[in-house]
């Protein structure tokens, strides 16, 4: 706006807890939290590249760090966000992607499910690419 | 069928009597037909008659009785008191907007992001005068058709914490209406609005919560707009290098 805010009348500050108001904000700080382990997974590829380019012996280190209960309880940590990041955008991709087949709007949940059919199959195929060949 | 009393409290606020609000309570008498609207106005007739608050129509079209009932941004006539039976009913002003008196909150913000973003037709170059009534196809009008059903309630804003953290943010319905012209096939003010809408108060600042969607009464689906404008800003930007990727 061209103007600054109007100062008249009464304005509480809204209060740090506002997220907290309705399940709808709690959802939606869930779902801004969860790409903190979104991030959390690359700086560990990161770390990975990075050990990779230090030797062997670095390299075999941070392969015995990945086999430790703190990185399998971190990996479940961040696989249960990811899902949840993942599929509530897939939900909001639908709402702001409109899709027309032959003409007509194709509902939100078909477009969703879509979306989520093709994830699982892509996932499907770099998990059978990475553990059978 | 529901009937009987039920008890309202509603936020009042007087600068000239008190600098903070407080909570009055009134028991009121409804039936199955009876808005807050409706135990609003009983108040002011029969029991405080200086219980402020705006409303016109009584019906849903003219945008001017939103309020905060039950913690949720609603129009108040249109919250049937037997949904909300057996109370309290808490009744607050909108949220996010200057109180001014009891439920009356300043809208000249509002107003003024209203007006930046042109929500009107900008005919296009291309039309010359005397091209006629501008008909439109059935596909045509349903490309801008539920944006056009925003009635200006501010509901969305109540409900928008980008807006109750930052009030310079242009909101809800002053973008979804601005996209409402941008869909419509015989606008031509598209580029006059990218520019107000690419702004940092612009669409950018909208972090898709999504209840401005949620709570509009009549089905406008605001954060659709904001988000598909910011694709149109996006595209429009890698235009420079993918000239054929971009919309018109």
């Amino acid at each position: 706006m061209t103007a600054p805010p109007r100062t008249g009348g009464l304005l509480p500050p809204m209060p740090r807890t506002w997220w907290l108001r309705s399940a709808a904000y709690r959802r939606f700080a869930a779902r801004e939290l969860t790409s903190v382990f979104v991030l959390a997974f690359t700086v560990v590829m990161l770390l990975f590249l990075l050990a990779l380019s230090r030797g062997p012996r670095a390299y075999g280190r941070f392969l015995g760090w990945l086999g430790s209960a703190g990185a399998m309880a971190l990996f479940a940590a961040i696989l249960a966000a990811g899902l949840y990041h993942t599929l509530t955008w897939f939900r909001l991709s639908a709402q702001v992607q409109v899709v027309r087949v032959r003409g007509r709007v194709v509902p939100r949940g078909a477009v969703a499910a879509t979306l989520t059919a093709a994830w699982l199959a892509v996932s499907a195929g770099v998990a059978y690419v990475h553990v059978w060949w | 069928m529901a009937g009987g009393t039920i008890e309202l409290r509603v936020t009042r606020y007087r600068p000239d009597r008190s600098p903070t609000p407080w909570v009055d309570t009134f028991r009121v008498p409804y039936d199955d037909d009876t808005v807050v609207l409706d135990a609003l106005n009983h108040v002011k007739d029969e029991v405080d008659g200086t219980l402020t608050f705006r409303w016109s129509c009584r019906m849903g079209v003219c945008g001017s009785c939103g309020m905060m009932i039950g913690g949720e941004p609603r129009l108040s006539c249109g919250a049937f008191l037997r949904d909300l039976a057996p109370g309290p009913v808490t009744v607050e002003p909108l949220r996010h907007f200057p109180v001014l008196r009891d439920l009356v909150v300043d809208t000249d913000d509002f107003l003024e992001a209203l007006r930046e973003v042109r929500p009107w037709l900008i005919p296009r170059r291309d039309a010359a005068d005397g091209d006629g009534e501008g008909r439109q196809t059935p596909a045509q009008v349903d490309a801008y058709r539920q944006f056009s059903m925003c009635i200006n309630c501010m509901l969305c804003y109540a409900a928008c914490p980008v807006y109750g953290q930052d009030r310079t943010f242009l909101g809800p319905a002053a973008i979804a209406l601005a996209h409402r012209y941008d869909m419509d096939s015989r606008d031509g003010g598209r580029d006059v609005r990218r520019r107000i809408l690419g702004r940092d108060e612009g669409v950018w600042e909208c972090t898709f919560v999504g209840e401005c969607s949620a709570v509009c009464p009549k089905g406008v689906d605001p954060a659709a707009a904001i988000q598909r404008s910011k694709v149109d800003l996006a595209l429009r930007a890698w235009r420079v290098v993918w000239p054929a990727g971009a919309g018109r």
